[in-house]
């Protein structure tokens, strides 16, 4: 029992300085963007587009991503229970992502009193969307909600000390091995995600998770499921720390559309403060993120 | 700033949402029983008022004593005992299957729980009672399995009931009414008395 809650720990320890070296990150990356003005250098102008222009010029299909996570790996090592999974994300305007995540399950665990084992390894998969719900959707780093449902096929192993009976004696040796098992279960999603250098974001999300139904064995329940976790409440909570890379496969390029952009510079530099407005931009190709090209 | 503020307040949640995730979900009952109901004849729940003591049989056979002297009470006794000899009683040995009580003195009960043997196909019961001199044996055929709810709960050995019968001294029939023996609780059998309740 000891030893369970020691590695619990240790892993929301793990878990936690993972999310904090996102946050910085983030911070990182957002301080060398607003770098301090040397003595006697002018502020540039700054330029203000209205978002509600931009969305007419958001393509619809903005390439697939491909992530791997980095806690899974981490947590197999230090505790009972780890993940080695990847995902592949479609990226729809900048604000839906219909994601598919696949991988691999283990767990291996002995309780320190009971002596009873429990092994398990398996793939298992999810599949489900992703929700942007920053109002931004021209800027690269993500706030998102989603949602998965979660399926894994597997067996499990269960082995402990001989059962003795107190009252009329003897005894017999405890071992259960391959009983088969389906689980299916649901998440919701929660995580940040941010672009640490073109083309890769690092983030993290939290994961609450429902089982919602498990093949039933008259011998052992399945005390943890590949992809899922632990049993042990009716619910659980898990998460991911991903590394995801842009894939600009297949990717579009804008309609030949006008768009009506509002370009405000700062009161400061403006001489007259009216805004100005440029009609029908000509031919604007947008690869794979819209703004960087209409700031340059 | 509003993002990075943002941030914080979720990492904190989060941080505090999965250290208080851990708990230790183990059935409250630690011993697998089988749950035995009280009847009348006719299928009405029953408070049994006379004293109920179930014995069981085990394996192997053990030496018992009997002490008689004309005009005393018969003695039996487990082990032998020479001051009774000395008192004149004439002492019989003889060979009996073991025994052991599982029950003691059950009083007004609507139901009794009574452990099954764990790789023994039949189990006998014998109920004594205190207003009945007769007693009831009751022969029950199961098939156990080891259960496992949680490793940190340890193992468990459930039964399936099989057949079961009785003899009908204080009993008038006997059921299986759920065969799975586990630690729901269940009322695994019925068991009708001889009478039946009137208002």
């Amino acid at each position: 029992m000891r030893k369970a809650m020691s590695s619990n720990q240790l892993r929301h320890i793990i878990c936690v300085a993972l999310m904090m070296s996102t946050s910085v990150l983030a911070t990182m990356a957002q301080e060398q963007q607003t770098q301090p003005l040397m003595p006697g250098e002018t502020p540039k102008p700054t330029k203000y587009v209205a978002v509600e222009e931009q969305k007419e010029h958001l393509v619809f299909f903005q390439g697939f991503t491909l992530s791997v996570d980095g806690y899974g790996p981490v947590a197999m090592m230090v505790s009972d229970y780890g993940t080695l999974e990847g995902a592949l994300r479609l990226n729809l305007k900048n604000t839906f992502f219909p994601i598919i995540e696949a991988g691999v399950g283990k767990c291996s665990k002995e309780d320190f009193n009971t002596k009873v084992s429990y092994k398990a390894s398996a793939p298992f998969g999810r599949i489900g969307i992703d929700f942007n719900m920053l109002k931004d959707k021209f800027q690269n780093n993500r706030l998102y909600l989603g949602a998965r449902y979660g399926i894994s096929i597997f067996q499990y192993d269960v082995a402990g000390p001989a059962q003795k009976d107190p009252i009329w004696g003897g005894s017999k040796p405890f071992s259960m091995k391959s009983i088969d098992c389906t689980s299916h279960w649901a998440e919701l999603v929660f995580g940040v995600e941010v672009q640490i250098v073109k083309n890769f974001h690092m983030g993290w999300a939290v994961r609450y998770k429902r089982e919602i139904s498990s093949t039933k064995s008259d011998y052992a329940k399945p005390n943890c499921i590949p992809g899922y976790g632990y049993t042990t409440n009716a619910t659980c909570w898990g998460g991911t720390y991903s590394l995801i890379f842009d894939l600009n496969w297949g990717m579009k390029k804008s309609h030949k559309r006008g768009v009506n952009v509002e370009i405000r510079d700062l009161p400061a530099q403006t001489q007259d403060d009216s805004p100005l407005t440029i009609e029908n931009e000509s031919e604007h190709t947008d690869n794979e993120n819209g703004t960087e090209e209409q700031e340059e | 700033m509003k993002l990075k503020k943002i941030i914080g307040y979720i990492i904190g949640v989060a941080a505090l949402l999965l250290v208080g995730c851990y708990s230790n979900n183990c059935p409250l009952e630690n011993t697998v029983t089988c749950n035995y109901g009280f009847y009348d004849a006719e299928g009405t729940s029953i408070y049994y008022v006379d004293t109920i003591t179930v014995t069981t049989l085990m394996p192997g056979y053990k030496t018992v004593y009997t002490y008689r002297k004309l005009g005393n009470k018969t003695v039996t006794k487990d082990t032998r005992d020479t001051a009774l000899v000395n008192l004149g009683y004439t002492e019989t040995a003889s060979q009996q299957r073991k025994d052991t009580i599982l029950l003691n003195q059950l009083m007004g009960a609507t139901n009794m729980k009574v452990p099954m043997s764990y790789f023994h196909e039949e189990d006998t019961l014998i109920l004594s009672y205190k207003m009945i001199l007769r007693k009831d044996t009751i022969k029950i055929r199961h098939s156990s399995y080891a259960n496992v709810e949680l490793p940190e709960c340890g193992t468990y050995r459930f039964h399936t009931l099989q057949n079961i019968s009785s003899t009908d001294a204080a009993i008038d029939h006997i059921e299986i009414s759920n065969s799975k023996v586990n630690y729901d609780g269940n009322i695994n059998v019925k068991i009708y008395f001889n009478g039946v309740v009137t208002e």
